[in-house]
């Protein structure tokens, strides 16, 4: 049940009032987690147990981990302990995701390397081993709330947060309908206390919830669908295209999954918003970031800090006695795990994607912090430049194949320019949206938000009208195969 | 004011803090009440209004002989639009499938068209016929698009076609596609070669029940190709290598507001046409049918919902069995066609419903298993005028 489908309206229009019915009873958390998992469970019912697995598991783990003697001092046995039963959590949480998302690339590669080395042995497919004829298909959010989960136990390790009691609101906060199949991936220490008390009602979540849901919808439906036509046509056949098809292509790649993923984000936040719940912001004008740093504290920013948090800054911690190198390498490691958890099908396009942030991100960390760039190189530089690399990135994110990526690249300087097959439409679209988002981070942004109430009205029409339009059909998200 | 009565005013709760973690977003339109609730009047304004002003200011020539254009088919939105044109006064409508609109002929070679001739009032009866179309679309069409025809005096085809076998009668066990899944009952009775999503089936009904879904869909009919507008501006010629003539042109300036006219001259119809021969002379040979039987075909139960919802709109309705082509029917598959048709006079006759079935006609006037040819239609009407059923019929009211 995706948010742009009538079945989540139809959901949601039981699920509200009923929920604010029971606002004031006992029956308001285990209401919410039971819509929760008719949500999930909608896609496939035999996966609510990989989230009841999750659920209990990390629960478990949390009583354990706050019942050890505790002993401040480094290297003590409560640390042991504790580093123990983390990693026990760690790798509890994530053998699901590896085998759902790897097990049949690894599979196919060393049964290739067997039969390379004349090995009479092969793995079966890892589908034969599924129970009950469920099928081998990753089950949607599983990164998402295992990397929720994951975030509790690593937290409670660091003693960031204190252990949760109550297992409804545990269970809540690793499937939260809103933000379980696609995030922004949340932190417990922000959305357990969320689940202590109802909100109380305002009329003001209410309407914030519709606004960024219609944002979040037109986005998706209108923008990201009309792009991924166009980007679609190309990227299959990228031998068949000019060059300024596929830098348009391209650009429009960056622009379509922006607004594929934002959209979403937009929409989980909105819905969550509606029962009085506040998601973390997922995305801040990315393409208008100054540097690939800058880029990655606007682009998924709830995933960029999970990496941050949990990936770079323990290696950082590790490597600390080579300060420039350590960093260096602890970035490209944390984007080489950023790669690999992107991988869908195809593997080394994602790996490549990932090691060309980590790589561009260690060769720009320092001069992105020196006072020469931040002072003395014109803005539109610097958003150019971090445009065009993120945009050379998303060709290997995009294309079907390694040679695939890299016939793009090589045709994007050596084929014609004649007779090019793009859209006015298309390249009104990204420049209008390049002008709306540049306007909100000029002084014109003060005077955007005080428009008057008639005109805002008339454009929320306008989009609707133009919804109507544009949508051509119910696409899945882009993210919903990670 | 004294400190006692302050203290009685009611305490307005505090603005709640904005979470520094989650704010509402760089650039998002944030809409306040009064916001929406003006657009909530603006919606309903727009979704009322601009459909039923567009249907006055959009040209739409009809003939006596007019009949919805193959290319529009899927326009549910202006079929209904040409309903509410032909339910005249002392006009009868004659609704059906492709038999009635002429799938071989041309306009002025349909069976509307030479029931006229026979009348001696051109146009007297409306072609509502739709090609394409089938029992369980029509009751579709009927009961969304077709209450403009209240009251009107209506001729409404029975084809056995749809009973000739479980796929055609869309009661088959194995999935398949077909047209007009937008106007089948999504729900029930289930259609088990239906196959389609929750999504797609709650989009199906929405659309018939609001009226401005189906005029963007006429829209993108009518003006794009049947493409929603995106989907036309990338669109290729079809052409290897093909070309995008869509790329730099401007949407808007494809809407005419005039609703195309069908070709004068239709290659694939009419006696010029190479179709528009006997089905013999095209290699057809007589069939042995799977019949689906009355009681348990899906067509047969959708036709007879379509008139009970005709009857009840006050519709007086005359059932047209048409003559399916006894001579492509395999000798000993006979029997159980003539225990469909006779199950259907039967039915009808029970329930005490004008009804008229004509005899078939001969082999030369069929181009397949129930269409006509022009001549074929010319003599059907003449059998027709010539039924006392018939003519007890017109004359009543």
């Amino acid at each position: 049940m995706l948010f742009h489908t009538y079945p989540f309206i139809i959901f949601l229009a039981i699920v509200l009032p009923l929920f604010y019915l029971l606002r004031k009873t006992k029956l308001w958390l285990p209401f919410l987690l039971a819509s929760s998992y008719v949500f999930y469970g909608m896609l496939n019912p035999w996966f609510l147990l990989l989230v009841l697995y999750i659920t209990l598991l990390n629960y478990a783990i949390g009583i354990v981990m706050s019942r050890l003697p505790f002993d401040p001092e480094p290297g003590a046995p409560f640390y042991r302990k504790q580093i123990f039963w983390l990693w026990l959590g760690v790798f509890a949480d994530i053998w699901p995701l590896a085998f759902f998302k790897y097990a049949r690339f690894f599979n196919e590669n060393l049964n290739a390397v067997f039969g390379w080395v004349h090995i009479p042995f092969r793995l079966p497919d890892p589908s034969v081993i599924m129970p009950f004829g469920i099928p081998y298909l990753l089950p949607a959010g599983i990164s998402f709330f295992t990397f929720q989960a994951l975030s509790y136990l690593i937290d409670l390790y660091l003693g960031k947060i204190e252990r949760e009691r109550n297992l409804l609101r545990f269970a809540n906060f690793v499937c939260f309908f809103p933000n379980v199949l696609m995030g922004p991936i949340e932190r417990a220490g922000h959305m357990l206390p969320q689940f202590e008390r109802p909100a109380a009602f305002r009329l003001k979540n209410f309407t914030d919830g519709l606004s960024l849901f219609l944002i979040g919808l037109f986005k998706k439906l209108a923008l990201a669908s009309y792009l991924q036509i166009f980007v679609d046509r190309v990227y299959d056949n990228p031998g068949d295209c000019g060059a300024p098809e596929l830098i348009l292509a391209t650009i429009a790649f960056g622009w379509q999954i922006y607004f594929d993923f934002s959209g979403y984000s937009d929409m989980a936040r909105g819905v969550a918003r509606l029962f009085g719940f506040n998601l973390v912001l997922n995305f801040n004008n990315p393409y208008l970031a100054t540097g690939i740093g800058d880029f990655w504290r606007r682009w998924h920013m709830s995933f960029s800090r999970w990496i941050l948090d949990y990936i770079f800054m323990p290696l950082q911690l590790m490597w600390r006695n080579w300060p420039s190198w350590g960093t260096a390498a602890a970035l490209v490691v944390t984007f080489l795990f950023s790669g690999v958890w992107h991988v869908a099908g195809v593997f080394w396009t994602y790996i490549v994607w990932g090691l060309l942030h980590g790589f561009g991100l260690a060769a720009t960390n320092q001069l992105e912090r020196s006072k020469y760039y931040r002072k003395n190189v014109p803005t539109w530089i610097k958003r150019a430049g971090t445009f065009a690399f993120v945009s050379f990135a998303w060709i290997f994110f995009r294309a079907h194949t390694i040679d695939d990526a890299l016939l793009i690249v090589k045709r994007i300087f050596i084929a014609p320019w004649s007779n090019p097959h793009i859209a006015g439409l298309i390249i009104a679209i990204i420049i209008l949206a390049w002008i709306y988002q540049i306007l909100h981070e000029t002084r014109w942004r003060e005077t955007l938000a005080r428009t008057s109430w008639a005109w805002s009205a008339a454009l929320a029409v306008l989009l609707v009208v133009i919804l109507c339009f544009s949508s051509s059909g119910s696409g899945a998200f882009i993210y919903l195969q990670f | 004011m004294s400190q006692a009565a302050t203290k009685t005013l009611p305490q307005t709760p505090p603005e709640p803090v904005e979470d520094p973690e989650s704010p509402f977003g760089p650039n998002e339109m944030r809409l306040g009440a009064k916001q929406w609730i003006a657009f909530a009047i603006a919606i309903v304004l727009i979704f009322l209004c601009l459909p039923a002003i567009w249907q006055k200011l959009e040209r739409f020539d009809t003939g006596p002989d007019y009949r919805i254009p193959y290319s529009l088919s899927n326009d549910y939105w202006q079929i209904g639009r040409w309903f509410k044109k032909a339910a005249e006064p002392g006009r009868i409508v004659v609704i059906g499938d492709s038999v009635i609109w002429g799938e071989y002929v041309n306009p002025d070679g349909t069976l509307p068209h030479f029931l006229s001739v026979e009348s001696g009032a051109p146009g007297r009866f409306a072609n509502c016929g739709v090609n394409g179309f089938f029992p369980l679309a029509i009751e579709g069409l009927i009961d969304n698009y077709g209450t403009a025809l209240r009251n009107q005096k209506v001729i409404l085809e029975a084809d056995v076609l749809w009973m000739t076998s479980p796929q055609r009668d869309l009661s088959a066990s194995k999935k398949d596609t077909f047209n007009h899944t937008r106007l089948v009952p999504q729900f029930r009775p289930r259609i088990p070669v239906y196959d389609a999503d929750m999504n797609e089936r709650i989009g199906a009904v929405v659309e018939r029940n609001i009226r401005f879904l189906s005029w963007v869909s006429h829209i993108q009919i009518t003006y794009f190709d049947q493409k929603s507008i995106p989907q036309w501006t990338l669109a290729d010629d079809g052409q290897s290598p093909p070309n995008y003539p869509n790329l730099w042109r401007n949407p808007a300036s494809q809407i005419t507001m005039s609703i195309p006219d069908p070709p004068a001259t239709d290659p694939d119809r009419g006696p010029k046409s190479p179709r528009h021969v006997p089905w013999f002379e095209s290699g057809k040979e007589p069939l042995h049918y799977d019949w689906v039987p009355l009681d348990k075909s899906l067509q047969w139960q959708a036709f007879q919902r379509t008139l009970a919802t005709l009857r009840s709109r006050g519709n007086d309705v005359m059932v047209l069995l048409v003559p399916f082509n006894e001579h492509m029917i395999a000798e000993d598959n006979r029997p159980a066609f003539r225990t469909i048709t006779g199950g259907i006079d039967a039915w009808l006759a029970e329930n005490k419903i004008p009804h008229i079935a004509p005899a078939t006609l001969p082999p030369t006037f069929y181009a397949d298993a129930s269409h006509p040819l022009t001549e074929g239609y010319a003599l059907l009407a003449k059998n027709i005028y010539a039924m006392p059923e018939f003519q007890q019929w017109l004359k009543q009211r």
